[in-house]
């Protein structure tokens, strides 16, 4: 699927893709500019629609039959740097999540003002156009920088508007695990564009076409495998590398912010385009040692989560349970896998960015997410308590949310490939997510207010766009649940040619 | 008879998809009921909507045909077709009954909230009309992904009922902990289910839309023999939670003592568990149940037994109830294992009648606890004196749960012992002891409540059944009679359908 990139290079279609980058771009430089205040909003708001409109255009113009690259655009800039896109089906499903989470922020933005209201808005679209640009990217330079772009991002959001009183050292770490991830993943790409202009001769290239073109030396396919795996996975963040996220998600209270790390996986999105494609070999050589830290991520995070007192922190080990149990998926190597692991990735993506909004809207009234601060708000907020327990639901992927069919297709992967006893045990490692989310629920819902906590009747009732935030996110989890299988064609092909190159793991038989 | 595709709207043989309609209706009301004017109009539309069901219901059981044994007016709509999962409804003589006594259990428990929901009634009754769509679902679903859909489908308003409307202190643990045990019940339910579809479809390797999810071409087409074990007992073990079989049935007490008096009508009324057994489990892997049909048998009489001997300790009606339930559970289960066509029936019979029986009991407890505050015999004793309808009532209904001749629970008992003698002379004891076990705790317990010593004032000042209570009770009762003194109207209903259940079986 890879070969045919070059020869439909100089595109003769409109450029939906590049559109789709600048634009949010475009519109976070005219924020920056605009000096009256009453047309924030108005186009802040008008920018993250139509980017919706145009991730929807893109989605309808996407032809999910025919396999390979689509919207191929391919242009040669200053040397080794050049800038490529296409799209198959894993860009346009992370596009149209982003839009419409980026448009989810700028709502929340306007419910829970954030002054100056220009420089926030501005920094939410231009997370959007980094975002956008690593899934529309077919070159791994530019992904990882603008990986780096959009990590400096969601940290300036949560620096200046953060109101908890400790957010410096939880910043500090997030900067030194995401940069010692960036490093690794930096001299990752290095290598790889050294080895292609070693073996072929043809100078510096980063784009996934030309790096498929290169032979990798089994030397180097152990050291690289771990340079992008160890980098992406602490943007995941992946079990045992995740220290950075309890302490951000406490203290980090910009629920945007949280929204764009943790809602769209760009970790797992760069693994799946980079590094099992690159690295077959590699990545079949260590997949049951991922697959062993995986399966204890699981338990281990759903157990601290149930000792937590915060109850961001306590979905911030929830984040890291479950995209443990995506790596159990993605490890499996069967295009089964690849499928569900991909729109689980989404709809974990979602249903956490759910439950980031809805906390940031409770956070917006008591100002805490101390749990023995909070309880019996579901009377006060009943849609905002429907929305958080649609998202804990969506997380377990129960039947009726976006994740269930893809669930339910990893695991039968995963049994084939590590076993029964080890994807039940991730089951069950999902009734335990259940647990905790359940029990959270209760206390901040449904439980009377303990002593000393905030009592409900004193707080402000949701006003229309928080009520409109709630419906929309409930509306799209059942919704994409219900009607799951347009998701299912669109990552179809993409699951089909990720699994190409590991067609002999299954033929060769069960791995005990 | 070929299903009716829902997509090109041609029409079914009365010209309406009437189960999608059963299922759509509560779950569309549901979602309406924010649009009721005011709140206290809510139970008003909740009990239309109740209405309006059980006349659907009805209709549906009346266009069935009991002499066909295949599924009839089946309805058939294309879902995820990449993965070969259908939206695909129809019943058959074994099914058809659920819904319409289903659906009056529903008026029931709308009718015995009346007056006691006071917080959120539009979201009470949009819940209860929820769970209401999702059972019809579960009962109707002939395509496993949508019946599990349903199944897990239930789960979400019994919690929310349960823990902001439940009569206990322990309200949300007793949600938490029913949800949380049906959620671990889920996975293996779930597992069993892809593994017979991709079985089905040729085992590993299979491209997902080969799987097979669809009820009745698996019933047609038999698993491999070695395979049959693994995902009956998984089914099985899937079920088992929701039965409630021992020692899964932990929940069933505390929602019972906690939940409010409508959900637990619903928890033991509605057997979905046993239902499962008999739909899924054992025509899904016929062999694999004759293979282990001892552990269903064992199962069964531990629940019999145990659930009468601590039905016997306990000093609070609702408590007693619940584990009486356990132990009239564990009958039909070891009814079912007998895999005879007299163990079918009985098994079939007594699930039909546990919502008149078992819910209007709990009904009846429900709205004593409402007078008294309380079903400790300590605050009862004597309280036919307040209440001497509900007296005659309870004791009609329990003496139906124990199998009194002349009423539903006597054909059924009878049915069921008798299939189980043919194939178990020792278990069959078992059961008969554990009917005595059931004439003692009842008896003692009716005695003590009902006609102890009067010591308090509340038993003897208590408002005896009001008329809506009173007609619920009348309607139940006819119903119990009216199968009991002629039950031949239930069992030529089930007859053909549970004798294709039996040759379902005898192909070894």
């Amino acid at each position: 699927m890879f070969a045919n990139l070059t020869s439909l290079a100089g595109f003769d279609h409109p450029p939906i893709l590049f559109l789709l980058q600048l634009l949010p771009a475009a519109g976070a430089g005219a924020l920056l500019l605009i000096r009256r205040e009453a047309w924030i909003f108005p186009l802040a708001v008008g920018v993250g629609v139509l980017e919706l409109a145009g991730a929807i255009e893109l989605f309808h113009l996407y032809d999910p039959l025919m396999s390979g690259w689509q919207w191929v655009e391919h242009q040669p800039l200053v040397g080794f740097f050049a800038y490529s896109a296409a799209a198959d089906g894993m860009t346009v499903l992370f596009m149209l999540l982003t839009a419409f989470l980026t448009l989810m922020a700028v709502v929340y933005g306007r419910v829970r003002p954030f002054a100056p209201r220009n420089r926030f808005f501005a920094a939410v679209l231009a997370s959007e156009a980094a975002l956008m640009t690593q899934f529309a990217t077919l070159d791994l330079l530019w992904f990882v920088l603008f990986s780096g772009v959009q990590t400096v991002l969601a940290g300036y959001l949560m620096h200046t508007w953060s109101d908890a009183p400790e957010e410096g050292p939880a910043l500090t770490g997030y900067y030194q695990f995401m940069g010692i991830g960036h490093v690794l993943l930096l001299a990752g790409t290095i290598l790889l564009g050294w080895i292609h202009a070693d073996a072929l001769h043809q100078g510096w290239r980063f784009d996934l076409p030309a790096l498929m073109g290169a032979p990798i030396p089994i030397l180097f396919q152990g050291s690289l495998f771990f340079l992008l795996f160890y980098g992406f996975g602490v943007r995941i963040p992946l079990f045992p590398l995740h220290g950075w996220l309890p302490a951000v998600a406490e203290h980090g209270t910009v629920a945007p912010a949280l929204v764009f790390i943790l809602g769209l996986k760009t970790g797992f999105f760069g693994l799946l385009r980079f590094v099992f494609p690159l690295l077959p070999g590699a990545v079949e050589q260590w997949s049951p040692y991922a697959a062993a830290f995986a399966a204890a991520g699981i338990f281990y995070a759903a157990l601290l989560a149930l000792m937590q007192g915060n109850l961001r922190r306590m979905m911030a080990y929830a984040v890291v349970s479950h995209t443990c149990i995506v790596t159990l998926g993605l490890f499996s190597l069967h295009s089964h896998a690849f499928l569900g692991s991909i729109l689980l990735i989404a709809n974990f993506g979602l249903a956490a960015a759910t439950l980031f909004f809805m906390v940031g809207l409770v956070n917006r009234r008591t100002h805490t997410a101390v749990l023995d601060r909070l309880g019996g708000l579901f009377d006060r907020l009943p849609w905002i308590g429907l929305a958080f327990f649609a998202g804990g639901w969506a997380i377990v992927a129960m039947p009726g949310t976006p994740g269930f069919d893809a669930a339910h297709l990893m695991l039968e992967a995963a049994i084939h490939r590590f076993g029964a006893l080890v994807t039940i045990a991730a089951a069950l490692g999902n009734v335990t997510s259940a647990s905790f989310l359940l029990w959270s629920f209760q206390r901040v819902f449904l439980a009377p207010p303990p002593e000393g906590a905030i009592a409900p009747r004193d707080l402000p009732q949701a006003v229309f766009l928080e009520n409109l935030m709630a419906f929309s996110m409930i509306f799209l989890l059942l919704t994409a649940g219900f009607f799951s299988d347009p998701w299912l064609q669109l990552v179809e092909s993409t699951a089909n040619a990720l699994a190409e190159p590991y067609a002999g793991v299954h033929a060769a038989g069960e791995v005990p | 008879m070929n299903p009716v595709d829902l997509a090109s709207a041609s029409a079914s043989a009365s010209g309406w998809p009437l189960l999608t309609l059963l299922i759509v209706l509560p779950m569309a009301a549901a979602t309406g009921m924010r649009l009721v004017p005011h709140p206290r109009q809510a139970r008003w539309a909740a009990l239309l909507v109740a209405l309006a069901e059980g006349v659907l219901a009805c209709w549906i059981a009346a266009g069935v045909d009991p002499a066909r044994a295949e599924f009839q007016q089946e309805e058939w709509a294309a879902w995820i077709p990449s993965l070969n999962i259908h939206y695909h409804v129809g019943v058959d003589g074994l099914s058809a009954l659920f819904p319409p006594l289903t659906a009056l259990l529903f008026i029931g428990v709308i009718v015995a909230s009346w007056n006691a929901v006071q917080t959120l009634p539009r979201l009470h009754f949009a819940l209860l009309l929820l769970l209401e769509g999702a059972t019809m679902g579960v009962y109707l679903s002939l395509d496993l992904v949508l019946f599990f859909l349903f199944w897990e489908l239930t789960l979400i308003p019994l919690y929310f009922l349960v823990s902001l409307w439940g009569v206990g202190p322990y309200r949300r643990y007793a949600a938490n902990k029913y949800t949380l045990l049906m959620l671990t019940g889920g996975v293996p339910l779930l597992f069993g289910i892809l593994l017979a579809a991709s079985l089905h479809a040729g085992g590993e390797g299979a491209p997902a839309s080969a799987w097979v999810f669809d009820l009745p071409t698996l019933m047609v087409q038999a698993l491999p023999v070695e395979a049959q074990i693994p995902v009956f007992l998984l089914l099985f073990f899937g079920f088992a939670f929701k039965t409630p079989l021992f020692p899964l049935h932990t929940w069933l007490p505390t929602a019972a003592m906690e939940g409010p008096a409508g959900v637990a009508a619903l928890l033991t009324g509605l057997k979905l568990g046993a239902y499962g057994i008999l739909r899924v489990a054992i025509p899904l892997a016929p062999q694999g149940a004759m293979e282990m049909h001892w552990l269903l048998a064992g199962l069964g009489v531990f629940g019999i037994v145990y659930g009468a001997l601590i039905a016997l300790t306990q000093t609070n009606l609702r408590r007693m109830l619940a584990y009486s339930s356990i132990s009239h559970v564990g009958m039909v289960v070891l009814a079912i294992s007998s895999l005879t066509l007299e163990g079918v029936q009985g098994a079939l019979f007594q699930l039909l009648n546990f919502p008149l029986a078992a819910g209007g009991i709990f009904l009846l407890a429900g709205w004593i606890q409402q007078r008294i505050g309380s079903t400790d015999w300590i605050h009862l004793g004597g309280l036919a004196r307040g209440m001497p309808m509900a007296a005659v009532f309870f004791l009609f209904l329990g003496l139906t749960g124990m199998g009194m001749p002349g009423t539903s629970g006597f054909p059924a008992e009878l049915l069921m012992l008798l299939g189980v003698f043919h194939t178990y002379t020792g278990a069959g004891l078992a059961a008969l002891g554990g009917q005595i076990l059931a004439a003692g705790y009842f008896l003692t317990a009716y005695r003590r409540a009902f006609f102890g010593p009067l010591t308090q004032p509340g038993p003897r000042q208590a408002k005896d059944l009001l008329s809506r209570e009173l007609a619920l009770m009348v309607v139940f009762s006819l119903v119990i009679l009216a199968a009991g003194l002629h039950p031949a109207l239930v069992l030529d209903f089930t007859r053909a359908a549970s004798e294709a259940w039996i040759a379902r079986l005898s192909p070894l």
